[in-house]
């Protein structure tokens, strides 16, 4: 597993060299999208959606949906110089993985979740808090992981979360597009995840059938790639659904470098109103390697043994997180070696 | 003496039966030729769609006999069917340690084979599993994805770029060479040995559930071309000095999954052998 990290972050690196000297956005309305052989909007190759505006606004902008460019360079700046600074278990700059070097762009929105007008998700609804809090009581994670079901966060290979409906990571945010006349493949780098969405107007399958990617069902509206996400399985849990949600996704060509990506989820029995996000994807050059997760998962295997090994009192707790002093002293230490 | 046929020396009729055995189970270089593959907008051979293969390499690549299957308890539900193979220079030319290993593998199928743990199955054994293979064709780049485990490769059209890294599926450089997908792939990786888990590494990859394997040494040369409106002819050219004397080559059709509701289903296989790999570590 640590080296498929590493062959994504090389990807990454291989990835980041030409990103920054791409065409700028051009004047809006001026862009025509280009076109496969078969006619249809080409959203072909490689994008990343890394970003650092936060996902929902923070509550000191709870007035401010816009930044001025200026503000959003320098909200980006900064970002970038505390991305920098934080406690990391690799180290961003050494695997090009910061978001200067990824093909990260300034946003002037101050917050990815753009309806409701807030940039909040939405309050759950009564019925859904009960939910969600038993949920939470039955699932209170053990000290030590028992099984290598328990730690969903860095050694389940099955599925990852961010693939759908597409979430931002902190790195490997990377996506390579192939399309056909029929069908769409959105390869997402971590877990090497892949939607293949059919554009040939077939229904979707029956709700009977429900997975951790949901059944996808494509069509063209003039330029823009409307993808219709549904029967997601239980074991998916986004901000409180149960997988009951539909899922919309809208990816639109607005510049050489840019897909406008936004989506919209919907689950009356989990929030109060649907809401929308808009997470623009950039282009980036590949290519974009294997993600091997469950091949010799190294985590999981020392995980697991590590915490029989504790209960024996054969090896000592694990330690505490470190704090951003330690972590630095940690990397300075390890630069002074060389 | 002449033979049963009538024709010759029953050497001879032994020669020219193995001949037509050969020509009935492989197709000719000619033979299909003369159909048309339907084009893509771009003009290329269409290779997209669903394609599997309806034959028991999976089981073993060579010849083989029906055989008990590798868990009692599974009984004739698991048990291996007769195939003819698919080899068509067999046997596959192991040098002679090779062979030896590979018994040696054979015997600890249930541990060795990455298949049992869900692990990518590589090239060529992902093109001849029991599941379908999804082909999404453009330009620049075709997709390759089978249901099993969600594997997916990547083939570079018109790309001479090395591999970057060793993966598990390989790194894939396609050219058309008429109408025929000529597909050279190398960088595999092959084995999981020097890493912590000792006691579930796996030694080599095998090409099949018989223990045929390779290691890092693959190379192989894929030529994929329609034969007909549903069928493909799939060709692949095996090469691993670390284990065979030459290269060698399989053959078969893969035939085209004509359900109009067709599409690749969720296989997560990672999900049922979480117990199987880590029990031993895990709080019962």
């Amino acid at each position: 597993m640590r080296n498929a990290f590493i062959a994504a972050l090389v990807a990454c690196s291989v990835a980041s060299i030409g990103a920054q000297d791409r065409q700028t956005t051009p004047v809006k309305g001026t862009y025509k999208v280009p076109r496969t052989p078969d006619g249809r909007p080409d959203l072909q190759g490689y994008w990343t959606n890394l970003t650092y505006t936060p996902f929902e606004r923070p509550k000191e902008l709870a007035n401010k949906p816009l930044y001025s460019e200026q503000e959003a360079i320098d909200a980006f700046n900064k970002a970038v110089a505390d991305s920098q600074n934080q406690v990391v278990h690799y180290v961003n700059t050494d695997f090009a993985a910061t978001p200067v070097q990824t093909g990260a762009k300034p946003n002037r929105r101050t917050s990815l979740v753009i309806d409701p007008a807030d940039g909040r998700v939405p309050p759950l609804t009564p019925d859904a808090q009960k939910r969600e809090a038993a949920r939470l009581a039955a699932d209170r994670p053990a000290p030590l992981a028992r099984t290598w079901r328990d730690d969903r966060g860095t050694v389940w290979c099955v599925f990852h979360d961010r693939s759908v409906p597409s979430l931002m990571a902190p790195y490997g945010s990377n996506y390579h597009i192939v399309q056909s006349r029929d069908w769409v493949v959105l390869e997402y780098e971590w877990n090497s995840e892949h939607r293949l969405i059919p554009l040939d107007g077939r229904p979707h399958g029956p709700s009977s059938v429900r997975t951790y990617a949901g059944d996808a069902r494509g069509h063209w509206e003039g330029d823009t790639l409307v993808v219709e996400t549904i029967n997601f399985n239980e074991k998916r849990n986004f901000f409180g659904s149960p997988g009951t949600f539909t899922l919309v996704d809208r990816f639109t060509r607005v510049a050489g470098d840019t897909i406008m990506h936004t989506y919209t989820v919907e689950d009356s029995s989990t929030w109060t109103r649907p809401w929308t996000v808009e997470l623009p994807m950039h282009r980036i050059n590949g290519p974009m390697l294997e993600y091997a997760c469950n091949e010799n998962n190294a985590d999981a295997f020392t995980t697991l043994r590590n915490a029989r090994a504790q209960e024996a009192g054969k090896l000592p707790p694990p330690d505490r997180t470190k704090n951003v002093d330690d972590a630095k002293a940690t990397i300075l230490e390890r630069e002074d070696k060389k | 003496m002449k033979g049963f046929l009538g024709v010759g020396s029953w050497k001879l009729e032994v020669i020219v039966m193995a001949i037509g055995l050969l020509v009935a189970v492989f197709p000719r270089p000619g033979e299909g030729q003369a159909y048309k593959a339907p084009r893509t907008a771009s003009g290329q051979p269409d290779l997209n769609g669903f394609w599997q293969a309806l034959n028991t390499a999976h089981w073993d690549l060579e010849a083989h006999e029906a055989a008990p299957g590798p868990v009692l308890q599974l009984g004739a539900a698991y048990a291996v069917p007769p195939g003819p193979g698919v080899v068509m220079d067999g046997p596959i030319p192991y040098r002679v340690d090779a062979l030896a290993m590979k018994k040696k593998y054979a015997a600890d199928a249930l541990r060795e084979d990455a298949e049992v743990k869900c692990y990518l199955p590589g090239v060529p054994r992902m093109m001849y599993m029991p599941y379908p293979v999804q082909i999404v064709q453009s330009d620049s780049t075709i997709m390759m994805m089978s249901e099993f485990a969600s594997a997916l490769r990547t083939i570079y059209m018109n790309s001479t770029t090395r591999p970057p890294a060793d993966t598990w599926m390989g790194w894939s450089n396609g050219k058309w060479d008429g109408d025929t997908l000529v597909i050279d792939s190398q960088g595999f990786m092959g084995s999981t040995v020097g890493a912590l888990d000792q006691e579930g590494t796996i030694h080599v990859r095998f090409l099949d559930r018989a223990g045929n394997y390779h290691t890092d040494g693959l190379h192989v040369v894929e030529r994929i071309r329609r034969t007909g409106p549903d069928h493909l002819l799939y060709q692949a050219t095996i090469e691993d000095p670390n284990v065979y004397t030459r290269p060698w080559t399989i053959s078969m059709p893969l035939y085209r999954r004509l359900e109009p509701n067709m599409q690749l289903g969720e296989f997560k296989c990672e999900e049922f052998v979480g117990d199987l790999v880590f029990g031993k570590y895990q709080r019962k």
